[in-house]
């Protein structure tokens, strides 16, 4: 995988450990990107259930799922796959790259 | 009677000893985030700060083994034991066009609809009041825990509430309407309840029906042929049905103002394995396939309401919103799962 392939999302060091922050990338869906210790994940921002913004969520890192702020739906944070009612769509997620402390996510993906 | 406290708002509600704290709070006009209220879909979950309370399905499949171990609730099944502080997001479009009631009904009449459908008609004392699409809560002093079953007429001031039941072998509400009581019998009715009302947005309207979802699309599609700022609107009612014989819910439209002309029915078989062209010679397939079928032009200029299994209502949820990119706030249902 070269640079060319990823799209730079932020810095590694901007995402507190343990929690989820929002990026908005022109052009994009509103990300949210997550943090369990040195490692990263990013999904989309939106929930598939209702209208809010997972990064405000609470991440639960020994499951490394997030739950929605709104109704405490759960995503896994690896696969996007559901966790928890009243979600019941997956959510999109992204593979993530940590390279020179940049968190990057492939061009493909999007 | 306990006072439930909601943290943030310091908002407050009275609850009944024994009542659910999602009906006590939706009685006092409180938009409590909710959808099938019986313990199924999850999405009145909160946390209790203060006080104790008591779940009275601990298993209700709402709730996940995480929410478990976090000490978490489902509000439709929680009842307070004192005064407690509860934390819950509240929703608006929650808050109930109607406030609910629990009153007594009486059996009037029942009636075949299809070999294993029936419609069954209660009255109460006062008016019956709801929105088309909406759901009541019924329960008997002999079977433990409410059922919700949809309303398939409009509100009225003769206090008649109409549902269509589907005759499952293993439901025990079920099993006592069509086996253990008669005509006179009363049962407590709760309601009205349900977010997936009928609202004339000024778009053309999709109804999605399986199985028993049958009564609230043929209540929306009452309102619509009633509702003057609808006429010049369209109204597609897509009805799946398993075989031939399960077919129904045409001769419900056929008596509506603007059937064939802005009202258009299509039945769907889904099993056609079994059938012969001669027992059948309609669309065939799964219902949501047909969606696309049935309607002119862009598929984002509708309103969608649906109600059916699981699987059907998990279906058009995807297909709508991932293929055809509608909006959310465009699909309408209450999941009973």
């Amino acid at each position: 995988m070269t640079l060319v392939d990823l799209v730079e999302v932020c810095t590694l060091s901007e995402v507190p450990d343990g929690e989820g922050i929002k990026i908005t990338i022109e052009g994009l869906p509103a990300l949210a990107v997550y943090r369990v210790g040195e490692e990263v994940f990013v999904s989309d921002d939106l929930c598939t259930h209702g209208d809010a913004s997972l990064s405000e969520g609470e991440l639960d890192i020994e499951d490394y799922v997030i739950e929605c702020p709104f109704h405490q739906g759960g995503f896994d944070i690896r696969t996007g796959s559901v966790a928890g009612a009243p979600c019941t769509r997956p959510i999109r997620v992204y593979e993530a790259w940590i390279k020179n402390g940049l968190v990057y996510i492939k061009k493909q993906d999007l | 009677m306990y006072m439930v406290t909601l943290q943030g708002t310091q908002e407050q509600f009275e609850c009944k000893k024994g009542e659910p704290i999602l009906r006590a709070g939706l009685r006092a006009g409180f938009g409590l985030p909710y959808e099938c209220s019986v313990g199924g879909c999850g999405t009145c979950k909160f946390d209790v700060l203060e006080g104790q309370v008591e779940m009275l399905w601990p298993e209700a499949p709402g709730l996940s083994d995480r929410d478990k171990r976090k000490g978490r609730m489902l509000a439709c099944q929680a009842v307070p034991l004192e005064d407690c502080i509860i934390k819950m997001r509240l929703d608006k479009e929650c808050i109930p066009p109607v406030l609910p009631v629990n009153r007594s009904v009486g059996l009037i009449e029942r009636y075949k609809i299809t070999h294993d459908i029936e419609a069954f008609r209660f009255k109460s004392e006062g008016p019956a009041i709801f929105k088309a699409g909406q759901y009541a809560l019924l329960t008997s002093p002999k079977i433990e825990g409410a059922r919700a079953y949809s309303m398939s007429n409009l509100s009225n001031d003769e206090g008649i509430w109409e549902f269509q039941i589907r005759n499952v072998p293993e439901g025990l509400m079920t099993r006592h309407l069509f086996d253990q009581i008669n005509i006179g019998d009363k049962l407590e009715l709760d309601g009205p309840y349900g977010v997936a009302f009928f609202k004339n947005t000024g778009r053309d309207v999709v109804c999605v029906a399986g199985g028993s979802g049958l009564a609230p699309m043929v209540s929306i599609a009452k309102a619509f042929s009633e509702d003057p700022a609808c006429k010049e609107h369209t109204l597609h009612f897509l009805y799946g049905a398993r075989t031939p014989s399960d077919v129904c819910g045409e001769d419900m439209l056929q008596e509506l103002a603007g059937f064939g002309d802005r009202i258009f029915y299509h039945a769907i078989v889904s099993n056609p394995e079994t059938l012969t062209q001669d027992e059948w010679d309609g669309p065939v397939g799964l219902v949501h396939t047909h969606i696309y079928d049935v309607l002119d032009g862009n598929l984002q200029e509708y309103e969608y309401y649906f109600a059916g299994p699981p699987k059907m209502a998990t279906a058009i949820d995807t297909l709508l919103l991932e293929k055809y990119d509608v909006a959310s706030s465009q699909l309408h249902y209450d999941r009973f799962f």
